[in-house]
């Protein structure tokens, strides 16, 4: 196990200590000059768990489990341009914690939404935020922060259509997604 | 001479045709005259190339069409069986230079060989980078959850899918290669930073760190990747080392959100949007010190910065109720008083090469928005392409 890792260090090291400037970038991917030559050859080297773990995560929730199935909790609603839960909204997030506690094998995945208005990629990170304020609750609760993920989707999965106030309110919006 | 008289009215008429799409404002204030009468065209590509490089004349912001105009291209683009050969020379008072050149028959090859004799056209008369051979990527959505990738050239033509995902994707920008776009996808359910060929291709993940990795822009050395990584607790700017995979934190926020990193031309700054002030303003950072300062006080928001070549940072500003695209200079410190655009919104600008030009998309009601090209020159605003639809987020090529 442990030669193994050592040789895909190694392997990864190799791919990416080649070249510089945009031409590593292209030699990381094995790409010629024209994006085409050697393509075939180097991407057929695996993208398995060990190197992503090297390279980032080794999956979020939504890759690696099974959804539970009938457990479903009320989204937590957010204002405008804010990442600040309110008061009223805090008894979501506690029910999730408790059915954390109880269940220990589950965790949970949260999605975190915005409306429409303002820069997309803004959004990405304030849809981040969102979720990330919520897990932060979570963990104050006393739920390992292993086994809460998040992810955002900013403004690109809205939950009203149109452009109403009622929409853009229902639209900013953190969901839990439980995984076993 | 009346078979060129003949292609010129024809050339004339398909450009007119095109209506608002080639309106250029100041006709010839500024502007140098270029003659293409002495040039004689031969068959379908012949035409398709003189119609390409007259349009592509006046798209640069500095010719005009004139047949009496003192910088003249003269020569041949004859079609052949085996496709399109041009010998052209270009001369103006006291210089010229010739250019020979030849294409395979397809409509994207002679088009191609236009746009370079255009911009060599631009860089030896006026000394400035031409554009006519960029292209622009952007994203196509169509509703929840369900957007593809997108390129044409800077002319608005050959526009191609490029991803076939029909999910989210976010913020595609061209790598400094030309070649390879960057974006945020969820090949994978969650967002991940890809790479791939601009022609399409198999996507390989850059950045998939748990949390968000979003927003990534390859720097002008192409050695390294800014990008909005949260594996640390919550959106901050990253930079992410290409040659050992070794990511640096340059933001350090816990209270506040960054998004949108874009790279000085030297790539020793990155400008980026941050709401550490309560709503979202640009801010810059020195990468080596990973000092930061704020840009921008004027307007609700300020959004999308992108660095030109020569040091100016276009933006989206957020100012009586909707979004404008504005410019400033960092270094000379200040802010606009007055935006390039009007109107409904209009976000997400990125710079040509030029310096000149601007991309952005304009809001066209509910669920529909345009590409259009500003020109910081003064020329009228020009719009990419006519096809209707949802048409956001678009990135200039750097080559």
């Amino acid at each position: 196990m442990r030669m193994n890792q050592l040789v895909k260090l190694a392997l990864v090291a190799c791919i990416l200590a080649t070249g510089s400037g945009c031409s590593t970038v292209r030699r990381w991917f094995g790409l010629g000059p024209k994006g085409t030559a050697d393509e075939t050859a180097v991407t057929e080297v695996p993208w398995d768990a060990e190197t992503q773990a090297l390279l980032g995560g080794a999956g979020s929730f939504a890759e690696t489990r099974q959804p539970v199935a009938g457990v479903s909790f009320r989204p937590v609603y957010f204002g405008f341009d804010s990442y600040q839960v309110a008061p009223v909204e805090v008894a979501k997030i506690e029910q999730v914690a408790q059915h954390l506690m109880q269940n220990r094998a589950h965790v949970v995945l949260i999605d975190g939404h915005c409306d429409e208005r303002g820069s997309n990629e803004y959004n990405l990170s304030l849809g981040e935020q969102r979720a990330q304020t919520i897990r932060g609750y979570l963990v104050n609760l006393g739920i390992d922060g292993a086994r809460v993920q998040t992810r955002s989707f900013g403004e690109e999965k809205p939950a009203a259509p149109g452009r109403s106030e009622e929409a853009y309110r229902l639209n900013r919006r953190g969901e839990f997604g439980v995984y076993r | 001479m009346k078979r060129i008289a003949r292609v010129l009215a024809v050339v004339g008429a398909a450009l007119a045709a095109r209506g608002a799409d080639i309106t250029v404002r100041g006709e010839g204030t500024g502007k140098d005259a270029v003659s293409l009468s002495g040039l004689a065209v031969s068959g379908e590509s012949g035409r398709l190339f003189a119609q390409t490089l007259q349009s592509d004349l006046q798209r640069s912001g500095w010719f005009r069409i004139d047949p009496a105009g003192q910088i003249q291209v003269a020569g041949s683009a004859a079609a052949r069986p085996d496709g399109l050969a041009v010998a052209a020379r270009v001369s103006w008072p006291g210089k010229r230079f010739d250019w020979n050149r030849s294409s395979g028959v397809g409509v994207p090859d002679v088009r191609r060989l236009a746009h370079q004799l255009a911009d060599e056209m631009v860089r030896h008369i006026k000394g400035e980078r031409g554009i006519a051979s960029t292209r622009v990527v952007f994203v196509n959505r169509r509703g929840p959850n369900n957007a593809d990738l997108f390129v044409c050239d800077a002319d608005g033509s050959g526009l191609a899918q490029i991803t076939q995902d029909a999910m989210a994707a976010v913020g595609p920008k061209w790598d400094c290669d030309g070649l390879h776009i960057l974006y945020t996808g969820y090949l994978r359910g969650s967002p991940a930073v890809y790479r791939f060929p601009a022609t399409g291709g198999r996507r390989m993940p850059l950045a998939k760190f748990n949390g968000l990795n979003a927003g990534a822009e390859v720097s002008p050395d192409g050695r390294t990747v800014a990008l909005i990584l949260s594996v640390t607790g919550n959106p901050e700017v990253h930079t992410l080392d290409l040659s050992s995979g070794a990511t640096v934190r340059l933001t350090h926020t816990p209270h506040a959100v960054e998004a949108s990193p874009a790279w000085s031309p030297d790539g020793t700054r990155i400008v980026y949007v941050s709401d550490a002030a309560g709503a979202p303003h640009l801010y810059c950072l020195d990468v080596r010190t990973k000092r930061s300062r704020r840009l921008t006080y004027k307007g609700s928001e300020n959004v999308n910065p992108d660095w030109a070549p020569n040091g100016r940072i276009a933006y989206a500003t957020l100012r009586a109720g909707s979004y404008q695209i504005a410019v400033l200079d960092p270094d000379a410190g200040g802010e606009p008083d007055g935006t390039l655009t009007s109107g409904p919104d209009h976000e997400d600008p990125s710079w040509a090469p030029d310096s000149r030009h601007i991309v952005c998309s304009r809001a066209e009601g509910p669920g529909r928005s345009s590409l259009w090209i500003l020109d910081t020159g003064g020329d009228s605003p020009v719009r990419l392409f006519s096809h209707s639809g949802n048409w956001m987020s678009p990135d200039w090529s750097d080559k």
